[in-house]
């Protein structure tokens, strides 16, 4: 058993920013992998361990860590490996501001459309009074409400509208700052690139028009150098649903505006 | 390096990084600017990603050998990195998780309701000729609203809901200690930063919380909040608002 326990669902978004951490530095742990998609979350033994049912959280010993972001800057101070926020106060300022810009403004937006076109039509099938129950059983108030809108395809069209506005611009931004640095937030592979990698790995499928190595070529540059690192493999192969497997799009060497068809 | 720090009057996210300075005893140029009046947005620096796109709304910005800074708790810690006073996080890593989780879920969660508030009781009063040079769409749909008096019920009283939360939590903290993470830190100063203006806004939240009014005297009482409060301009600097970050859009 390892001393390190994280309970996480695909690698993608929150999940899979401590397991790229924890990958990246080399800590060994055991994977307890919750199935979102039939609410694991929101099952007694994980409200023990997060009462807030939000996933991941991890156990280091007899600690228990949440909020992905902090818990990353926890396992790069905590573990040895390969330090994952560089020594300049500068770039730490600036690896904090895109994790912060990435968590709470363009990722609600990715996922806003990812829970309507994936996760809302996942779960759907289900009894409508098992679905009832399990909305019941969410903790968080704004939780409740988002599974809510998911599971009826209650996301309004000017909030989608919105959320593919923020799309654009953040893809923008992606792209700007990476024309001036090698990675996002630093000269250094930082917790910056774990954390975009973790929204951005399947843009030039889900953003086919936005993102391609004809209109951002630095983006897909700099998706390609993170999925050839040794890590993200290793993290990706925990993948075990179709919408993970997406990240294989950055094996062709070229995605042209063509691959939109 | 020479610093330049561009600053509102002592509430909010202005309060947060003055109080990082003075605490941390770091010299730097201060400059005041109105940013209940949108005066961030006639900086130089407006346009600069950072800057334009902070998630915090309206805040200050320091500028650090050219490059200017957003979001008041991660200047905080730049500020606590750089400079020679005593440390502002815990030094144990599991601590400092703590201090850097509480800041998230104050700024995701309280802020937003505060600020939402505080513009609602008292009101900026924005330039035109500034609004219109705003690079993010989203805070110049935020100041617009606040400009027509729009204050949804529903939203209005979701916030002071989640002020009242916060206060809770704050007094639950602080059973048998004086500061929220036990050590001074920046958890003290952007909690006291976006709650100093919510006890007059939301009374209800903090009848009995006998902790928590003394933590603010207290807060109010250490020698470098002394001075940064004496800095301000108004009457009551916890009175002063600008659009501070959006409420959640997932509800």
């Amino acid at each position: 058993m390892s001393e390190v326990t994280l309970y996480h669902w695909e690698p993608n978004a929150n999940s899979g920013k401590p397991m790229l951490a924890l990958m990246e530095k080399g800590v060994p742990f055991d994977s307890h992998y919750l199935d979102l998609l039939n609410f694991d979350q929101h099952k007694p033994e994980y409200l023990s361990i997060n009462p807030q049912g939000t996933i991941p959280a991890m156990k280091h010993g007899n600690l228990v860590l949440t909020e992905s972001t902090a818990m990353m800057e926890y396992v790069d101070e905590t573990f040895p490996g390969p330090k994952l926020m560089p020594d300049d106060p500068l770039d730490r300022w600036r690896i904090r501001w895109w994790m912060k810009f990435m968590d709470q403004w363009l990722a609600p937006s990715f996922s806003m459309i990812g829970w309507k076109v994936f996760v809302g039509p996942a779960v759907q099938s289900k009894d409508p009074e098992e679905l009832k129950a399990a909305i019941e059983r969410i903790p968080l108030p704004e939780r409740r409400v988002a599974w809510r809108k998911a599971i009826y395809g209650l996301f309004g069209e000017d909030e989608m509208k919105e959320s593919q506005r923020r799309v654009a611009v953040g893809i923008r931004m992606l792209e700007e700052a990476l024309s001036k640095r090698a990675w996002l937030a630093s000269n250094q592979y930082s917790l910056a690139d774990a954390n975009g990698f973790n929204l951005a790995y399947a843009l030039p499928l889900s953003q086919p028009s936005l993102s391609n190595d004809e209109l951002t070529p630095n983006i897909l540059r700099w998706l390609r150098a993170i999925y050839a690192r040794p890590a993200t493999k290793a993290c990706w192969a925990l993948g075990r649903t179709s919408m993970v497997k997406r990240v294989t799009i950055l094996e062709q060497p070229h995605i042209g505006r063509e691959h939109v068809a | 390096m020479s610093m330049t720090l561009y600053h509102g009057e002592p509430n909010g996210p202005s309060f947060t990084v003055l109080a990082a300075l003075f605490e941390k005893g770091i010299q730097a140029e201060l400059v005041r600017i109105g940013l209940a009046e949108g005066a961030r947005h006639e900086l130089s620096c407006a346009q600069q990603a950072e800057v334009a796109m902070s998630v915090e709304g309206e805040g200050p910005v320091l500028v650090v050998g050219g490059e200017a800074m957003a979001d008041s708790v991660f200047i905080a810690c730049y500020l606590d990195d750089v400079g020679p006073g005593a440390p502002l996080r815990p030094a144990n890593p599991y601590a400092r998780w703590e201090t850097m989780s509480w800041c998230r879920q104050m700024i995701e969660r309280t802020a937003p309701a505060a600020a939402f508030l505080g513009c609602h009781a008292h009101p900026p009063k924005p330039s035109p000729a500034l609004l219109a040079k705003i690079g993010s769409v989203d805070l110049r749909a935020r100041w617009e609203m606040i400009g027509a008096g729009v204050f949804a019920e529903d939203k209005l009283a979701d916030s002071k809901a989640k002020v009242a939360v916060a206060v809770e939590k704050i007094e639950a903290k602080l059973a048998g200690r004086d500061w929220l993470m036990g050590e001074f830190s920046i958890a003290d100063l952007e909690s006291y930063a976006w709650l100093a203006g919510m006890v007059k806004v939301v009374p209800e939240g903090f009848a009995g919380k006998r902790l928590t009014v003394s933590w603010m005297e207290r807060l109010r009482g250490r020698p470098a909040v002394r001075k940064v409060l004496a800095l301000a301009r108004v009457a009551d600097p916890a009175a002063y608002w600008a659009p501070g970050p959006e409420i959640n859009r997932w509800g």
